[in-house]
């Protein structure tokens, strides 16, 4: 396995929990359209720890992540993630403390079309100013079973292949946060328990805080802790039975 | 690499098809705008380069009615060496006096040509006419049905046809003329006994100098030496200079529409660049969430951006460069110079600039926008819009609108009508715009009809994602541009027809003899005793000072002072001529017999601020004459009579040698019979029929529609990309309404008739727009650039608008075929 050459930077300043959220805030829409997405939701998260995101549609669970992995900004709040204060950043920054800290797994794989899967896997290494990009991704793609698909491109591998070059991509630059929102939704039975197992498998290797909406409740219990959320709100917040 | 270049290069290879309105656009207003460029200067440098052999000589000596006189001729003589010409107008018939042609008689001397050589079509007789044979024009063989060896009848003596004339090398130099030519030598111009004083010719001498003098120096010491006695001095650079002035009215024309064209363009590469970056949202989000910042976005897609743009530049250079050698190919014969293909580099430069700046212009703020897309569109649709561009972004736009400007201004012959036209283009936009707010503002304030079809139509002008102001300034700048074209070919057309009088004459006659005067009147009525005829006495001079100046120290001529510009026709009579008013001074009295007197035209006496009583010279036939201003007249100019810008008072000029002017007006199936008759009695007169001349004009405005319709045609495709671009670019909605609105059981009739509506109330919202500005462009364009009457046919102009908005009614229909194609079960999967 190759060696994260920043890796004691990475950890620098951190402090525990890793994920700490404070009455956070999310409405979207004008007007009469203006629809309360997240109301008041606290939610701290520790180093490491593997935690389920359940509910129902509309609950608010991928706004959360959204905000959580500074894709959105919260309307109000406080958020701090690996050490960062989020609510200081703008998008730019944003997307800085992104790279090489947090690592997103998407429902849909949103895999550049574009570009090969090894290409794919190693855009978030070259963005992160990575000089050996393309070594450490094809060591990536090896590492999830694809080391004989690296010049495809999407458009040419199942469904699956795309979620393993997604999750790939996801935890090539080592992130100290992952997160994944409904990773096995377009996938059927076999190959999403599959997928869940290559997650847990790297998030166990690579010592990441997992952070993963579902709505299965066989892939909950896989983590230590469970959070389950309905209109906006946390309504529990347990460790996995 | 950067990391900026990398991606781009890699998202490239997903193909261009977005980019292909970008593409499209750009290439068309390039090689709009480098084709006439291009051509424009290949006609310029091809006058340059042939400048001796169109002048004739380095330099050219022009006087009229007269020879030079001996002393003239040695100094001439001392520059180089010389080689005299006469040119005048003449009827040539048949010998069995069938038929009859007015022609241009062009008598050369051994020397000429200096520059170039007469060419004859194979089979010639002769090389070149010598003593009695002649050298004709192609089209007289033709219209007098004279072949190689018969004998035609010019003035008093019959010559015999030897060749005819494939190339004439001065030619071109030698300016409009109505008849073909007859080329023979002097010899035999003697012997027609055309030449006498008092009849219409020009006597030109061409010098060729010696070694590499400076020709235009040496011409400007003859200019000084010799002007005052009406001669009139051109050389080899500046040979040919009306037609150089038309090339350059023609091109700044052409180069305003082919901006025009650019600017629509323009707007196709704003909405494909905005559709192609749609499309490529989620890419962007996913890009965001791996941690790319909106500068490395914005970067990696304007590296793309400029990538393509550069292609479709270099392809529009490409075309443009090919378009003179193409036009000589096609319309070589209606062009006075066959354009060579040669590559001009100043306009394909200034087409690639305007192409690259427009570019920029108008994909900076999609390119702004893309940098803004939030990853979380990932999560969902966003429609809400995008916030104004920053300064960061505004600045370089505004750098690149003014980039266009200056390089629009800056290289016109008349900046300040580039810099009108560029305003009203940009006020244009700036109403369809707010035409486009208002209507979607409107569209959504109205009541919703109780109809679904009428409620869907209107709807879609204002849902989220609506493509409405896409349309209205697509449809708007369609619209207007075809009433300017309709505008402008009516201008063109009406020029002629409404310029002639009802009662216009048939015939003019020139060269009629003073003493044979009472002659041809009988001999007119003997054959049509209802002609109308009227007669004045002619002349040609020039005026040598007024107030004490001489003209030739009036540098520059004071703008509208026509009456310096060389010789001038000149009459005299004792009453105040038929459509002419006295506005200052009196008219002199019918038996008037004191000092001369001459009556001045209103606009050339303002312009050279003249009132009755200043004191003015002319030169006659080389007699220099002092005259007093006794009145001002105005001149009514659109009567097709006999009007002068000079008359004289009785007393004067009747003892020069003269000639008369005649008009005759009489029912057409009299031509013939007077055509024939006057020849018969009056050898040396010229008659020119006056349908003949409004042909050839009317040739020469149909070329100029015709140049207009192939540059405008490039600007109409550009806008109908545009239009296609804004339809395609709504067509993922539409397919998702019509998909709905078949699952729910609507036909396709009733589907297609929706966006008939929405697409129909759209036109009759622009069309009062389009009505109005593509009038003020037209009107501009006519009156400001081709300095012609105001003229247009409103019928036509209003059919043309309602044809337009039909047209593009049926090209927005086409664009939703694929719509209406779709099957639902099919689309939403996909969807």
């Amino acid at each position: 396995m190759l060696q994260y050459s920043n890796e004691q930077d990475r950890f620098a300043g951190m402090t525990s929990p890793i994920i700490d959220a404070s009455a956070l805030r999310l409405a979207l829409g004008k007007g009469s359209a203006r629809v309360e997405i997240l109301k008041s939701i606290d939610l701290a998260i520790g180093s490491g720890e593997t935690v389920a995101l359940l509910g129902p549609s509309g609950s608010g669970k991928s706004s959360l992540m959204a905000i959580l992995s500074g894709l959105e900004r919260a309307d109000a709040g406080s958020i701090s993630v690996a050490g960062l204060d989020f609510t200081r950043l703008d998008e730019d920054g944003l997307a800085a403390a992104r790279r090489g800290r947090i690592g997103i797994i998407l429902q849909a794989f949103h895999l550049l079309p574009t570009m090969t899967a090894l290409e794919n896997v190693a855009v978030p290494l070259e963005l992160a100013g990575e000089a050996d990009a393309f070594a450490w991704a094809r060591a990536e793609l090896e590492a999830v079973g694809l080391g004989h698909r690296l010049d495809h491109y999407p458009a040419q591998l199942s469904g699956g292949e795309q979620q393993r070059v997604a999750i790939a991509r996801a935890t090539a630059p080592r992130p100290v946060i992952l997160f994944a929102d409904e990773p096995t939704g377009n996938l059927d039975a076999a190959t999403g328990a599959g997928i869940m197992d290559l997650l847990f498998d790297r998030q166990r290797e690579t010592g990441a805080t997992l952070l993963v909406i579902t709505h299965d409740p066989e892939l909950a219990k896989r983590c230590r802790r469970v959070v389950e959320m309905r209109d906006g709100q946390i309504i529990s917040d347990r460790s996995a039975a | 690499m950067t990391i900026a270049w990398r991606l781009a290069l890699r998202e490239m290879r997903g193909g261009l098809r977005g980019l292909r309105l970008l593409i499209i656009c750009l290439f068309l207003g390039v090689a709009g705008l480098a084709g006439v460029g291009s051509l424009g200067e290949a006609i310029t440098a091809e006058l340059d380069a042939r400048g001796q052999e169109i002048l004739g000589g380095d330099i050219e000596m022009r006087v009229a009615q007269r020879e030079a006189t001996p002393v003239e001729r040695t100094a001439f003589g001392r520059v180089g060496i010389v080689s005299a010409s006469i040119r005048m107008r003449a009827m040539a018939s048949r010998l069995d006096a069938e038929a009859s042609v007015l022609a241009e008689l062009k008598g050369v001397d051994d020397r000429w040509p200096l520059y170039g050589a007469l060419k004859l079509a194979p089979g010639a007789l002769r090389p070149r006419p010598a003593g009695l044979d002649v050298a004709i024009a192609p089209e007289l063989a033709e219209r007098l049905s004279v072949r190689l060896g018969d004998r035609i009848h010019v003035g008093d003596t019959s010559l015999r046809v030897i060749g005819l004339i494939v190339d004439e090398p001065d030619r071109v130099g030698e300016g409009f003329t109505l008849g073909p030519t007859i080329l023979l030598s002097q010899q035999g111009l003697g012997a027609t006994r055309l030449v006498q004083p008092g009849s219409l010719f020009t006597t030109r001498y061409r010098i060729r100098l010696a070694g590499n003098q400076d020709a235009h120096a040496i011409a400007e010491r003859l200019d000084d030496r010799f002007h005052d006695a009406n001669w009139e001095v051109t050389d080899r650079s500046n040979a040919a200079r009306g037609l150089r002035r038309t090339v350059e009215q023609l091109r700044q024309f052409l180069t305003l529409v082919g901006l025009t064209a650019l600017i629509v363009a323009g707007i196709g590469v704003g909405n494909g660049v905005s559709s192609w970056l749609d499309q490529r949202r989620p890419g962007i989000a996913t890009l965001k969430i791996l941690g790319a910042s909106s500068r490395i976005i914005f970067r990696i897609y304007l590296i793309q951006i400029a990538l393509v743009a550069a292609g479709a530049v270099v392809a529009g250079l490409v075309a443009g460069a090919a378009v003179p050698a193409l036009v000589g190919k096609i319309a070589g014969d209606a062009l006075p110079v066959e354009p060579h293909f040669t590559l001009f580099p100043l306009p394909l430069l200034v087409s690639a600039g305007y192409g690259l700046l427009a570019a920029l212009l108008f994909s900076l703020a999609p390119l702004a926008r893309a940098g803004q897309v939030s990853p979380a569109a990932i999560f969902r649709a966003r429609v809400e819009p995008f916030g104004l561009p920053r300064w960061t972004v505004l600045a370089p736009m505004a750098g690149a609108g003014a980039g266009i400007a200056a390089l629009a201004i800056g290289t016109a012959r008349d900046p300040l009508l580039s810099a009108g036209f560029l305003a009203g283009t940009v006020a244009v936009f700036a109403l369809l715009g707010g035409i486009g707010w208002l209507v979607r503002r409107g569209a959504r304030a109205v009541p919703r009809p109780r109809r679904p079809l009428l409620r869907l139509a209107i709807a879609n002008l204002h849902r989220p994602a609506a493509q409405t102001d896409r349309l209205i300034v697509a449809l708007g700048l369609g619209l207007t541009l075809f009433v300017m074209l309709a505008v402008l070919q009516t201008n063109l057309a009406n020029q002629i027809e409404r310029t002639i009088p009802a009662t216009a004459p048939n015939f003019f006659v020139l060269d009629v003899p003073t003493d044979g005067i009472d002659r041809f009147r009988r001999t007119v009525r003997s054959k049509a005793p209802d002609a109308q005829i009227t007669s004045v006495p002619s002349l040609r001079g020039s005026v040598v000072a007024v107030r004490g100046v001489r003209v030739a120290d009036m540098k520059p001529v004071p703008k509208g002072a026509w009456i310096l510009n060389g010789d001038r026709g000149l009459t005299y009579a004792s009453v105040l001529p038929q459509g002419n008013e006295i506005v200052a001074g009196k008219w002199w009295p019918a038996d008037y017999a004191g000092p001369p007197l001459v009556s001045i035209e209103e606009q050339a006496a303002k312009a050279l601020a003249l009132k009755p009583g200043d004191a003015m010279r002319l030169s006659v036939l080389g007699v220099e004459i002092d005259a007093k201003i006794a009145s001002i007249r105005r001149v009514n100019w659109e009567t097709m009579g006999f009007n002068f810008g000079i008359v004289f008072a009785p007393g004067t000029l009747e003892a020069a040698p003269h000639s008369y002017m005649a008009t005759i007006t009489l029912p057409d199936a009299h031509e013939a019979a007077i055509n024939k008759a006057v020849i018969a009695a009056f050898p040396s007169a010229s008659l020119i029929r006056v349908k003949d001349v409004v042909d050839q004009l009317s040739q020469v405005f149909g070329q100029l529609a015709m140049a207009i319709r192939a540059v405008a045609s490039v600007t109409l495709a550009a806008g109908v990309a545009v239009l296609m671009g804004a339809i395609a670019a709504s067509r993922r909605a539409r397919l998702y309404d019509a998909v709905l609105l078949k699952l729910l059981g609507a036909s396709r009739r009733q589907i297609l008739a929706a966006q008939a509506i929405e697409y129909a109330l759209l036109s009759v919202i622009v069309a009062g727009l389009a009505l109005a500005a593509g009038t003020a462009a037209g009107w501009s364009i006519v009156t400001g650039i081709f300095e012609l009457r105001w003229a247009p046919d409103w019928g036509v102009v209003l059919a043309t608008l309602a044809a337009g908005a039909t047209g593009t009614l049926g090209i927005g229909m086409l664009g939703s075929l694929p719509v209406l194609a779709a099957r639902p079960a099919a689309a939403l999967r996909t969807l």
